[in-house]
């Protein structure tokens, strides 16, 4: 019998929006606050063992994020619950950590962010330094990095720990092709010392090259789960 | 195998354990920043002191020399000097606070750690900022020939007991701010009230007679820590209903604080 990594059963989630912009004015005018509920992920049920690597897809707006979120404790549930072995770590595009301090000042906030105590967080930064294979650039700050020079540093200080279960989300596309390879072997590796692995990712090639595993979401609920080159000929078929 | 459920806020103690952990977190990033402050300036680290001074000047040349207020206060500059910078440390703690879940949304929604580590490393950071304000302060006291005293002894707990007010107020703060930035706006006329009604610029011993109003005062925390502070340095009479009131007020600000910012930690990162 297998070890469950994560368990999610029915989860909704919700975003409420005011529509009318400034909520004075709604008052003034003895109006309710108008409020718009858009409902991401409508009641999605599925497990994840231990040591899988599941690919998420499907089409832009069905919910995938907001899924990934949810399932960090980031973003409330509305109805249902997720259980996991240990809090996941969510490894965005938006990676910034503080754009005015250098790179290496940064790898060293995130490993300390993340519980390390100074010792430690120094011992590892050098190894953190020499995965992003960012050389000289680390000594500037980092608002001066490009978007997939961003990415190179944040997978690595996100990786460094070799968290439990990891929810990639479009991380991995905007590093060019040798980081893309390096990454996806560190993700192997990890995987293979039973970590878990959810990959948000409209590159079905990616996907397919990295999970066993494809659940396909439309309108915030599962359309397909199953083995990853099925529901992929299924995804790209529809 | 025992599941965690996800988004279930933990236990007080679970929760102090965890800020305990983060402590390394606490002092390095507001340290870098402090470093990055000043990194575009000619003169650099320099301002840290080189800002105090130039306010107690300010203050000296216009409430010292072209309009004296002070009212019989002995050493008025000695007397403004710590209510202006006591006063300031505890505005920038609460306000940096109130701001530090907005100012830090990228790293909340890339890291897993207690949230109220921003406003408490917010607070590290002001008290770290306040190291060479207190040098100037200290300076001053010397120079009007007040002698180190067995209350400096003190100094470090009144700082303490202050810091814990701010915070506390700084943890409320955050927690409405995230809801409505509106807050972020308020503050500074807030504060600007506060500045003229807690006896920075003036002994409020030598305006208020009555018994009634003087224990009005006692409502108001900027003005008691005021006092502390000046007894404290240089022995300005200060009566025990003072300590009192301060140590109500800090234990209650930062038990209000931590509970009412704790009752939002999981939504810190969401829309607000």
């Amino acid at each position: 019998m297998t070890d469950l990594a994560i368990r999610c059963s029915e989860a909704h989630v919700n975003y409420f929006v005011r529509t009318n912009r400034q909520l004075i004015r709604s008052v003034i005018r003895g109006q309710k606050p108008e409020i718009r509920v858009i409902e991401a992920v409508k009641g999605v049920t599925f497990d994840v063992n231990v040591g899988e690597s599941v690919g998420l897809i499907g089409p832009n707006g069905s919910g995938k994020t907001s899924l990934l979120q949810a399932m960090t404790g980031l973003l409330p549930l509305n109805k249902g619950e997720v259980l996991v072995k240990s809090i996941p770590t969510f490894l965005g595009v938006q990676a910034v950590l503080r754009p005015q301090l250098t790179g290496w000042r940064n790898i060293q906030l995130g490993l300390l962010a993340q519980g390390l105590s100074k010792s430690e967080a120094e011992n590892m930064t050098s190894s953190v330094a020499d995965f992003c294979e960012l050389g000289d650039f680390l000594d500037l700050p980092m608002e001066t990095f490009s978007s997939g020079m961003k990415a190179r540093l944040h997978f690595a200080v996100a990786t460094a720990l070799a968290p439990d279960i990891l929810l990639i989300d479009e991380a991995l596309a905007v590093g060019d092709r040798s980081f893309q390879k390096k990454s996806s072997a560190r993700l192997e590796e990890h995987r293979a010392k039973a970590g878990t692995i959810l990959l948000v990712s409209h590159n079905l090639e990616e996907v397919r090259q990295s999970c066993q595993r494809v659940i396909w979401l439309e309108g915030g609920t599962i359309v397909a789960d199953g083995p990853a080159n099925d529901v992929i000929e299924a995804y790209e078929a529809s | 195998m025992d599941l965690l459920k996800v988004g279930e806020s933990v236990s007080l103690s679970e929760y102090l354990k965890r800020l305990w952990a983060h402590r390394h977190f606490m002092i390095r990033v507001p340290l870098e920043d402090l470093r990055a402050q000043n990194s575009h300036t000619f003169l650099g680290s320099i301002w840290l002191v080189l800002n105090p001074l130039l306010q107690v000047g300010v203050y000296f040349l216009v409430f010292g020399l072209i309009m004296p207020i002070d009212r019989g206060v002995d050493q008025y500059l000695v007397f403004l000097t710590i209510g202006v910078f006591v006063f300031f440390n505890s505005q920038r703690v609460i306000s940096e606070s109130t701001r530090s879940l907005v100012i830090n949304v990228g790293l909340i929604r890339t890291v897993h750690f207690p949230r109220a580590v921003l406003p408490m490393s917010a607070t590290v950071g002001q008290a770290l900022a306040f190291i060479p304000v207190f040098v100037v302060m200290t300076i001053v006291v010397l120079a009007y020939g007040n002698w180190p005293h067995v209350r400096w002894l003190l100094i470090l707990p009144v700082f303490v007991i202050q810091n814990a007010f701010s915070l506390g107020i700084g943890l409320i703060g955050a927690r409405i701010n995230h809801s409505y930035r509106d807050l972020e706006n308020l503050l500074p006329f807030v504060f600007r009230l506060l500045f003229y009604i807690s006896g920075v610029l003036y002994s409020v011993d030598s305006v208020v007679e009555d018994d009634f109003w003087r224990a009005i005062f006692l409502l108001n925390p900027m003005y008691c820590l005021v006092s502390l502070w000046r007894w404290v340095m240089v022995g300005t009479s200060t009566g025990v209903e003072v300590w009192l009131a301060t140590g109500v007020w800090s234990l209650l600000a930062l038990m209000v604080g931590l509970s009412a910012f704790r009752s939002k930690e999981t939504t810190y990162g969401g829309t607000g």
